[in-house]
């Protein structure tokens, strides 16, 4: 007990530290090459104007599409990793976070935006730490839960140093990764979230990432137009959703190699970027003019908004490797911005500074994209410091949450996890049994006989070795069929059919299974089922059997599994 | 640590025995060092150039400029170059470094102490050694302001609340960074806001609301006469000057450090300088921590180490604690922002030419 608190705890130190250095780093590299890159509008301002800055700002994220593309070739699944792959591994419990996948994909993400591209960070570097996590772990020889523990660390200590909140990250790891609370687990990760925090904030003496001034709210009334932004924020949440999943789709139907998608993805990005060059990478320039009143007209607002939410799509549906949540914060606080400057027209309506209205729409947008209501309020209340502000983004998101759960689901996450097969909202004993494949249960103890053995040959053959059931099969294991203890002792009360050959009697139509099938498959198929063993049959061929005991037991062991890690306590 | 200080002791020791040893004999082998004049040259005098004459038995002789790279051009250019080191703004140290003018330093053997902690996070580039710190900042007729005294550098465009002309320089420095900062955009923000077209919109947007009742001045001196004489309530300024006024002359007037832009006077030695070791030395000697803290009893510009603020102490003349005189002083430089002279260097013309079609717009 003593050793394992020891063993959790030292986890989560060292989690905390070696993510926090890489987040650190990542931020870095990514404002590095937005300076040589020609992303940052300083740099571009230093550059001088012309058409030679025309011309670049085209061909860089045209190449940087083409090089992001080339890496994630190298994956397995020929895809960026990212959170829904942290939130599989920890919820599917058997499954390691590969750390090949995990550099190339962070390698991707730090081209794709340093480069411009319209991704996010810090869906990258969540998953960053997660992978971290998990290796780690594995070095202290983990078993299950300490992965998924080690997942949650790694989480937690980079959204708390790249926001440098804490708390933020504390719950981020436990709402979207873990999605339980148990005490073994929030201890070391409490640990990491607030080593992550010391060392962004004293050690490295790293800058806030946007800083909000204090404001008040001016009338109660306000809080009206507080759940107005988190419904419509739903809608504009669920475009931005919808979006990026019909341009993935469109992706795959396109029949050309995966660089030139993605290179031409990139060229759109600079395209639009002559017009808008503030639209190029995190857009913190936009970020900031949004909360500055009168600094944008409303139809600009709108404008950036749709241009914004068009480029995320094409960006992430066509292979840039990057996140969802940094571009849904700037939509989020560009809808809000357009929302204040809409109400303006509105004679009687009084309001607060637009930025608080701007704070509600990125909570609106953001919490039901990234499906973390929670995170999103703490991040408010920790990046403002200001009661007033996070109570008003509070009212915002828990309607915005309430009404995308309804219209698209939890979270682009889930969405993107049931697109691969796995669906969370069945429950996590469905995602982990559906993994666990029937090929891993076969059992080579079960009677064969050959299929032109007579009825009474056969039933001789299973009383000696005190069998049930038997499987008839022809030359090569081919599979004929099934045969009960109960069916030959029909057929022998009746002389004429004693000698009938049993391949003519084989339960061709009965129940049986494919190796690759899983475990929960095998459990619906069960459901009408009599009897001890299901056959499994690849190609024709008999493999082995399953026993009916087996598959419930794999299923209890799941549940008893998973009980353990949400309710351990140490 | 030790060992590091012991090696430093033996470096001088040596190259100051070489020194005189060499140079004593040659009266016409005097240091010479271009400098700005006036005030702060004195200052340099006591701290810098008397103790070094003292220590070194090498002379100094200076020459005035008012910046600028036109002369040291011409010099380099003619192949005769007769100035051995000079006192630059860091935008001229680095246009100059840029076109090949000036010698490149190496900070680490050159300087003394904890190189890369102690100095300001600007004060060292290719060719230049940072060693005080100035600020462009408002200050306030103490009379007119009788009740709520303004302390934000967003007062200074609230003419409701703080009422009267205000007195700004005839050049886009420090005011586009002041007209941004009132919007509320934190100092790390203002040069990649002022990078887009909307953010300079932004900024002139809000000089517009002080468009006319603005008050131009173009010498160091005038706004403390603006002020003195009611010209205006509010005007920026160097904070040399006003420290000047207020402490020597007694004026009433108030400085307002909350939006201070600081630029950081270097050393640069010119290519081809006949002394250039000399020169060397001058610059370890000069930018120690004692020197640095020595050059605050008759001046109010901030030493550009740490290790020198930490040891400021009163002003020569009548005594005042000059630390909150300072913009290093922690909480005034906390307010400030120092300004970003790669980003000046390279849009000086564009920016002028908006600011001048402004001036003349309506």
């Amino acid at each position: 007990m003593l050793i394992r608190l020891t063993i959790v705890t030292l986890l989560g130190i060292v989690v905390g530290i070696v993510v926090a250095f890489l987040a650190i780093s990542f931020v870095e590299l990514v404002l590095w090459l937005n300076d040589i890159l020609l992303v940052s509008p300083r740099s571009r301002m230093l550059f001088g104007n012309g058409y030679l800055l025309s011309f670049l700002t085209v061909l860089i994220p045209t190449v940087a599409g083409v090089i992001t593309a080339l890496i994630l070739q190298k994956i397995p699944e020929k895809r960026p990793h990212n959170v829904p792959d942290a939130i599989l591994a920890s919820q599917s419990l058997s499954k390691k976070m590969p750390l090949k996948t995990g550099v190339l994909s962070s390698t991707a993400a730090i081209i794709s935006l340093g480069s411009g591209a319209s991704v996010g960070q810090y869906g990258p570097l969540a998953y960053m730490g997660s992978f971290i996590g998990s290796w780690i772990s594995r070095l202290f020889g983990g078993n299950y839960y300490l992965g998924t523990i080690g997942i949650g660390c790694g989480a937690a200590a980079a959204i708390s140093t790249a926001f440098n909140a804490p708390i933020a990250g504390l719950i981020f790891a436990h709402e979207v990764i873990l999605r339980h609370y148990s005490l073994r687990s929030f201890a070391p990760i409490t640990v990491a979230a607030t080593i992550g925090y010391l060392i962004a904030n004293h050690v490295m003496a790293r800058p806030p990432l946007f800083r909000i001034e204090h404001f008040q709210l001016e009338t109660p009334y306000e809080f009206f137009g507080f759940i107005l932004i988190g419904v419509a924020g739903a809608f504009v949440a669920t475009l931005l959703i919808k979006g990026i999943l019909f341009s993935a789709a469109t992706n795959k139907k396109v029949m050309l190699p995966a660089p030139i998608k993605t290179g031409l993805a990139g060229m759109l990005v600079g395209i639009f970027a002559l017009q808008i060059p503030e639209i190029l990478g995190i857009g913190k320039e936009l970020l900031r003019f949004s909360i500055i009143e009168d600094a944008f007209t409303n139809y600009e607002l709108a404008s950036i908004l749709f241009a914004k939410i068009f480029l995320t799509a094409i960006c992430l549906g066509f292979g840039f490797a990057g996140g969802v949540f940094s571009p849904a914060l700037l939509i989020g606080v560009l809808f809000g911005a357009l929302v204040a400057g809409s109400l303006d027209t509105l004679a009687w309506y009084e309001r607060s500074h637009i930025v608080i209205y701007a704070i509600c729409g990125m909570v609106a947008v953001a919490g039901p994209v990234i499906g973390a209501p929670l995170t999103t309020i703490l991040i408010v209340f920790e990046l403002t410091r200001n009661y007033d502000i996070a109570t008003a983004a509070m009212v915002s998101v828990a309607f915005a949450n309430l009404i995308s759960y309804r219209v698209v689901g939890r979270s682009l996450f889930d969405i993107q996890l049931v697109i691969r097969g796995f669906d969370l909202s069945l429950g996590r004993d469905k995602v982990i049994v559906e993994q666990r494949k029937v090929e891993d249960y076969v059992s080579t103890n079960f009677l064969s006989l050959p299929k032109d053995l007579s009825v009474s040959e056969a039933q001789q053959q299973m009383l000696e070795v005190e069998k049930s059931e038997a499987y008839i099969v022809g030359e090569n294991d081919i599979y004929f069929g099934k045969l009960s203890i109960r069916q030959t002792l029909i057929l022998m009360s009746d002389q004429d059919q004693s000698e009938v050959r049993i391949q003519d009697l084989a339960m061709q139509k009965a129940l049986q299974l494919a190796p690759e099938e899983s475990i929960w498959d095998a459990m619906i198929k069960m459901e009408a089922f009599v009897g001890e063993s299901i056959p499994v049959v690849e190609n024709g061929y008999l493999k082995g059997v399953v026993f009916e005991a087996t598959i419930v037991s794999a299923y209890l062991n799941t549940i008893h599994n998973i009980r353990e890690e949400e309710n351990a306590a140490g | 640590m030790q060992r590091a200080r012991l090696l430093n002791v033996i470096v001088v020791f040596t190259i100051v025995v070489l020194g005189v040893w060499t140079k004593m004999p040659l009266a016409q082998d005097a240091l010479t060092i271009v400098t700005w004049g006036g005030a702060y040259e004195e200052s340099q005098r006591k701290a810098f150039f008397q103790p070094f004459t003292q220590t070194t038995g090498i002379d100094i002789e200076t020459r005035q400029y008012s910046g600028g790279l036109k002369e040291l051009r011409e010099q380099i250019l003619s192949g005769r170059v007769n100035w051995d080191l000079i006192d630059l703004v860091s935008s001229d140290n680095l246009a100059a470094c840029r076109e090949g003018l000036l010698q490149p330093l190496n900070s680490v053997s050159l300087l003394t102490g904890d190189v890369e902690n102690d100095f300001h996070e600007r004060a060292i580039t290719d060719c230049g050694i940072g060693q005080v710190i100035f600020s462009t900042v408002v200050a306030f007729d103490t009379r007119q302001f009788t009740g709520e005294k303004p302390n934000q550098i967003e007062h200074f465009f609230d003419l409701e609340t703080f009422p009267g002309k205000r007195g700004l320089q005839r050049k886009p420095v420090a005011v586009l960074e002041w007209a941004l900062m009132s919007y509320g955009v934190p100092k790390k923000d203002i040069y990649g806001l002022l990078s887009t077209p909307r953010g300079l919109d932004l900024a002139f947007k809000r000089l517009d609301q002080i468009k006319k009742h603005i008050v131009w001045w173009s010498e160091p001196e005038e706004p403390i006469t603006m002020l003195s004489s009611s010209v205006v309530s509010m005007t920026s300024g160097f904070n040399g000057r006003f420290f000047d006024a207020r402490i020597n002359q007694g004026a009433p007037i108030q400085t307002i450090w909350d939006g201070q832009i600081m630029d950081i006077s270097t050393w640069g030695i010119p290519k081809g300088a006949p002394h250039s070791d000399d020169a060397r030395l001058f610059i370890r000697f000069a930018t120690g921590s004692t020197r640095l803290a020595e050059i605050t009893k008759y001046i109010s510009y901030g030493p550009a180490r740490k290790s020198a603020n930490a040891a400021v102490g009163k002003h020569q003349q009548t005594g005042t604690d000059m630390r909150s005189y300072l913009p290093t002083f922690p909480p005034n430089y906390e307010k400030g922002l120092t300004a970003d002279q790669e980003w000046y260097s390279h849009t000086q013309e564009l920016i002028e030419k908006r600011f001048e079609k402004w001036i003349n717009d309506k």
